[in-house]
């Protein structure tokens, strides 16, 4: 099976201001399965956009099946089998799964009229394709995210689908979830399907795919069987620079604890949960999604308070059932969603920094002074090199990387003596993953405790002393990292999946 | 839900200052003999607050993301309570009544309003009732009481005191626009340097973030529907001096020209964005506009036509005017990249 | 099932109506005779009529429009004046209003796609501009005189009965009207892939243009459709009262939205039933029967729809934060 199913030549692509592609050549056989992987700004998501019909290349040739296809638009590109899923899934959430999957086909009949037995067996016929099922009358946007994400895929089965385009499918996904979705891309192979993922999840990629491509800067820089990459090798290749693999260790045993935890139990949350934190560390929180480990890090910030247990803070007893409270108390909490929960879009870079810290920013009569909004700002920039022309402009025209130090930048001005971090590199290129993990290591240097979140083992390894792994709610294993393997640890962690 | 285009142009205040110049301009041109007058412009000062505290009150509370549907009915409730304390306090001689009856009755009035905004503020942030159910609510609630207590009479006989507040003059001014002028200082001072102040647009942009950011969610909120509160039973006190009574539904029509002064002041309908400078040059157009052609004596109901007309231009004018900003960037963007772009013919990728 | 039954909307509404009409008939019982059902049916067919309109745009757009009792006001006075000058008949005269009406309503289905502004915006300026016009053309002059059509339309009975007095009554031909929309929208919404495109534009309204759906067409087709019902109102009014006072539709805006709401409507868009907002009508003409029956004076009504309401919102509201923390975020292992 290895005809060609598409075919990309020389295909040039750029916006105002931007080349994105420059001349990329791309195939993909019939019923493969390909990777594509690139930093943010390699053009990955733009050669999806053409490739799908979105948008037109500036110049190129595009071959679909041997035939040579000129203007390729998004009604015709699902007429010849090609389809994308989003990582928004273009779902409706006050539909039901029934009408999610069936709703595309029917209009495709023409008729106007929508006979509901009808709806019932394409979505049935769609599911049993690849082998799930779903309660049809269920509410979407009740779903979790996995089961969702079938019910996309089940859409794009009902019309006749050749290649399905997966962009970043297990961002938020939890492991089992993960596992089938894995499975299901297997069996579309199986039905001569091809898929082209994007992600930017490396072992997930390493796990099915048959050929990497891997984009940077607007060029193809390589694809390659799976076989002939590691993960050094990939990171080197999508960035064009070696990582720095060294890894943090901390050895001050006699370092005051700053956090301890007894006992901490939310229902249907967290049970049972005790650890200590001490100066200078930092701490790894792995576990697969749905562990409890955010549930955990929400109560210690008072979001979704404990129910029972005890927290302490540099020895005193805290009680913590506001978010006034654990910052009252030393701790900060830097979100896992930084677009919704870090971060004001619409607010300047200013606004945003100062927003914890308002009650400390007071001048004469107690209002707050905007000249020290804007020495803080600056201050915090600077320190940590926000790559910002003017404090004044709205956080969304920041890149990724910026965004997020801007989150960080925001609860280091409240003067935490607990940060703790969740999932702090999610989405952020590779090289600037490593300016985190620097700036990280660099708090703890100087005294901050650290307790990271993260379900990304290889950076769990070689940024923290100590790794808790969550399961079901509690806290099962408590590794040191100094002399592990990463290997090691990641089948520690899977084997409480 | 699609994301709509919202006056918001950096500059919106200087347009409206524009804006304001021209129309003072062309009503003064319209009715040389009324319009452009002492006695007009004192006219004009007694009846903008009114305008201006109930869009002031909607204002803040739109800040937050939510509305204030009730407010009118609260300025009533809130006037209509006042002459209940006067009368339990002074009996038939209500409008004999010196300055410290009166200011126990205006507390009654404010208590009964703040009590309005703390029940209001609790439904929205601690039952998490949409502020558009929960105001709707209390404005049909409202109404009714309002309605029951009065049977549709109106009631009046105040003492010279509370009158005073609506249409009295100090040096040459009129209260009401000095309380006014107050008024705008102290809500820019919290708007900008208090916490809650501050707080307001972090919630309206985005309650999410806000709350991981050490907002109290909760307090804000009710704090911000007290403040609205509030300003309805100002309006209350100074409608009373004005026009000598209250009634169930006084200025009924008011909530539409307080919500078409948020629009046009700047505020977005969404939440998190707003400015005072473009509110009180919005509330001082839209008094011009209303007593320019009330002089024209022009058919109120025409006024009313020509209001809803007036919000389809704005609305046009604002989507067009974002449409040629956008236009306007790209092809500047487009300019410096054709000024720095390198001959083509980049290198070709490696070759599989 | 009961746990099913108990999560929807209207079984809340359910409950409250039963409830309310046996608290009403114990107190007088003349509350469950044919006669006085039959009696407030008819007085809420406008309402009902008028509110089926009101679920489309909250479902397709979750902001309200609140123009259509501007144009059912605006009908009304055109109709009876065409119908005194022209003459005619009952369906000549409500096809003439609901053409009227959609053309009224697609002024704002233009304005609310072309330029991206919440509905409640635009419709707050074409009330104005409607119902402004309205009266700067007519003076505001009550028409006491109409059609002797309407009086033979509204006069109409199913089942005649004689009363006590001498009198006839029963079932009026209005809520059949009410009853004919009811099942014409529930056609649409269910069976029509327009009706599900409504649905799926208030859910995600950018996944509803990928999958192709013209979003123009929808929302002009929503918004002619409740000037449509807007006009058949007008008509089922004038019917009843057989007169046309010119702001005696206007005001009851806000009435029609929270009936609407109360029976399930999202205020976010892409939820509704028609089961819930005939529910919600429903719910009011109950209550305003029933204060009138025991004596209660009309100015209870508007704190009985207002306890009503924050009552129902207040419910609502507080199941939904219930079933935010019962929601199970991990499964917690024993041991």
């Amino acid at each position: 099976m290895t005809e060609e199913f598409l075919r990309l030549e020389r295909i040039h692509k750029s916006f105002v201001g931007v080349q994105a592609l420059k001349g990329v050549d791309f195939t993909l056989r019939q019923g493969e399965i390909h990777c594509l992987v690139g930093e943010n700004g390699s053009g990955k998501s733009t050669l999806i956009k053409i490739i799908s019909g979105v948008l037109q290349p500036d110049s190129g040739q595009i071959t679909v099946e041997g035939q040579r296809v000129d203007r390729l638009g998004s009604a015709a590109t699902t007429a010849r089998g090609i389809q994308v899923i989003y990582q928004d899934l273009s779902l409706f959430p006050n539909l039901t799964v029934a009408e999610n999957i069936a709703l595309s086909a029917v209009k495709e009949r023409g008729s106007g009229m929508v006979n509901w037995r009808e709806v019932r067996s394409i979505a049935r016929a769609a599911m049993d394709r690849i082998q799930v099922d779903l309660d049809l009358d269920a509410e979407v946007g009740e779903l979790p995210i996995g089961r969702q994400q079938m019910v996309a895929i089940c859409r794009s089965l009902t019309r006749d689908l050749k290649l399905l385009i997966l962009d970043e499918p297990t961002a938020s996904l939890p492991r089992h979830d993960i596992d089938s979705l894995l499975a299901v891309v297997r069996d579309l192979k199986a039905h001569g399907i091809a898929v082209l993922f994007v992600s930017h999840k490396l072992n997930e990629v390493f796990a099915v795919a048959e050929r990497i491509t891997i984009l940077r800067d607007g060029e193809r820089v390589a694809t390659l069987p799976p076989g002939e990459l590691d993960d050094d090798k990939l990171v080197s290749l999508m960035t064009g620079r070696t990582l720095n693999r060294q890894r943090f260790s901390f050895s001050d045993a006699g370092a005051r604890k700053v956090l301890e935890v007894r006992g901490l139990s939310r229902r249907n949350s967290f049970e049972d949960v005790s650890f200590d934190l001490r100066a200078g560390e930092i701490v790894a929180l792995t576990g697969l999604i749905g562990s409890g480990r955010t549930e955990l890090a929400l109560a210690l910030f008072g979001i979704s308070p404990a129910e029972r247990g005890e927290v302490r803070v540099d020895g005193s007893p805290v009680r913590i059932a506001s978010v006034q409270d654990a910052v009252a108390a030393g701790i900060a909490y830097v979100p896992e969603n930084r677009l919704v929960q870090g971060l004001v879009m619409k607010l300047s870079v200013t606004e945003n920094l100062s927003a914890a810290v308002l009650d400390r920013l007071r001048g004469r009569f107690g209002l707050v002074d905007p000249a020290r909004k804007e020495a803080m700002a600056v201050e915090w920039i600077q320190a940590l090199d926000i790559k910002v022309s003017d404090p004044a402009v709205a956080v969304q025209t920041l890149s990724g990387g910026n965004q997020q130090r801007v989150v960080i930048a925001k609860w280091l001005a409240a003067g935490p003596k607990v940060l703790i971090l969740d999932g702090p590199t999610v989405g952020v290129d590779v090289m600037a993953k490593g300016a985190i993990h620097s700036f990280v290591r660099d708090l703890a240097l100087r005294g901050m405790a650290v307790l990271l979140i993260t379900d990304e083992v290889p950076e769990a390894v070689s940024n923290a002393s100590r790794i808790l792994i969550m399961h079901a709610g509690r806290i099962r294993e408590e590794i040191a990292t100094a002399g592990a393997q990463v290997e090691q640890v990641q089948r520690l962690v899977e084997a409480r999946a | 839900m699609r994301i709509p285009l919202v006056l918001r142009r950096p500059s919106a205040s200087r347009t409206l200052a524009v804006v304001l110049v021209a129309i003072v301009l062309f009503m003064s041109a319209l009715n040389p003999q009324r319009f452009p007058t002492l006695g007009n412009l004192i006219s004009m000062s007694y009846q903008l607050p009114i305008v201006a505290f109930l869009s002031l009150g909607m204002m803040v509370t739109m800040l937050s993301g939510g509305i204030n549907l009730g407010i009118i009915a609260t300025a009533n409730f809130t006037g209509i309570v006042t002459v209940l304390v006067l009368r339990a306090l002074a009996g038939e001689a209500a409008d004999e009544a010196g300055v410290g009856v009166a200011l126990l009755a205006m507390g009654g009035g404010l208590a009964a309003a703040l009590g309005i905004g703390a029940i209001t503020g609790w439904l929205i942030a601690y039952v998490e009732v949409p502020a558009i159910l929960a105001t709707l609510a209390m404005m049909t609630l409202l109404n009714g009481v309002n309605l029951v207590i009065t049977k549709g009479y109106t009631l009046s006989g105040f003492p010279e005191f509370l009158l005073g507040v609506g249409n009295g003059m100090a040096w040459g001014v009129p209260i009401p626009f000095l309380i006014l002028i107050a008024v705008v200082a102290l809500l820019a001072i919290l708007l900008k340097r208090t916490r809650t102040g501050l707080s307001l647009f972090l919630l309206g942009s985005n309650p999410i973030a806000a709350r991981f950011s050490n907002v109290p969610v909760r307090a804000v909120l009710v704090r911000d529907y007290l403040l609205s509160s509030g300003f309805a039973a100002l309006t209350a006190f100074i409608m009373m001096g004005q026009l000598n009574s209250v009634k169930a539904n006084y200025a009924e029509s008011y909530l539409l020209v307080s919500v078409l002064a948020c629009f046009l002041g700047g505020v977005d309908p969404f939440g998190g964005a707003g400015s005072l400078s473009g509110m009180v040059l919005a509330v001082v157009i839209l008094q011009v506009v209303s007593t320019g052609v009330n002089l024209l004596r022009m058919d109120p109901f025409f006024i009313q036509a020509m209001w809803g007309f007036i919000i389809l231009v704005l609305i046009a004018a604002t989507f067009l005017g974002g449409r040629l900003q956008e236009r306007r960037r790209l092809r500047a963007a487009r300019a410096a990249q054709q000024g720095a772009e390198r001959p083509s013919g980049d290198a070709r990728a490696a070759v599989e | 099932m009961l746990r099913g039954l108990l999560r929807h909307n209207e079984t809340y509404l359910v409950l409250l109506i039963l409830a309310l009409c046996a608290g009403i008939t114990l107190a007088n019982p003349a509350f469950l005779t044919f006669e006085n059902v039959a009696g407030f049916l008819k007085s809420c067919s406008m309402v009902g009529i008028m509110a089926v309109g009101a679920l489309f745009v909250l479902v397709l757009a979750g902001s309200p429009d609140v123009s259509f009792t501007a144009i059912a006001q605006v009908v009304e006075y055109a109709i009876a004046i065409a119908t005194l000058r022209w003459g005619g008949n009952i369906y000549v005269a409500i096809l003439a209003a609901a053409s009227m009406g959609v053309l009224m309503g697609l002024v704002n289905g233009v304005i609310i796609h072309s330029f991206r502004v919440p509905t409640i915006i635009v419709t707050i300026a074409t009330f104005n501009i409607y119902f402004g016009m309205l009266y700067v053309i007519t003076a505001g002059k009550l028409i006491n005189v109409v059609h002797p059509m309407f009086r033979e339309f509204g006069h109409a009975l199913l089942f005649p009965q004689t009363s006590k007095i001498g009198g006839t009554y029963g079932l009026s031909l209005m809520p059949l009207v009410w009853l004919a929309v009811v099942v014409v929208a529930w056609f649409i919404l269910r069976r029509t892939f327009l009706g599900r495109s409504v649905f799926a534009i208030g859910g995600n309204e950018i996944a509803a243009e990928r999958m192709g759906v013209n979003t123009l067409r929808t929302r002009l087709f929503v918004f002619g459709f409740v000037g449509l019902l807007s006009g058949v109102a007008a008509v089922v009014h004038l019917s009843i009262v057989q007169s046309v006072v010119p702001n005696i539709i206007v005001g009851k805006e806000l009435e029609v939205i929270a009936a609407v709401v109360l029976g399930g409507a999202s205020v976010f868009g892409g939820k509704g039933t028609l089961t819930g907002t005939v529910l919600g009508v429903l719910l009011f003409a109950i209550l305003n029967n029933g204060l009138t029956l025991l004596d209660f004076s009309s100015y209870w009504y508007n704190v009985a729809i207002g306890v009503v309401i924050t009552v129902a919102i207040t419910n609502s509201a507080y199941q939904q934060l219930r079933r935010e923390k019962a929601r199970v975020h991990v499964k917690v292992e024993a041991r």
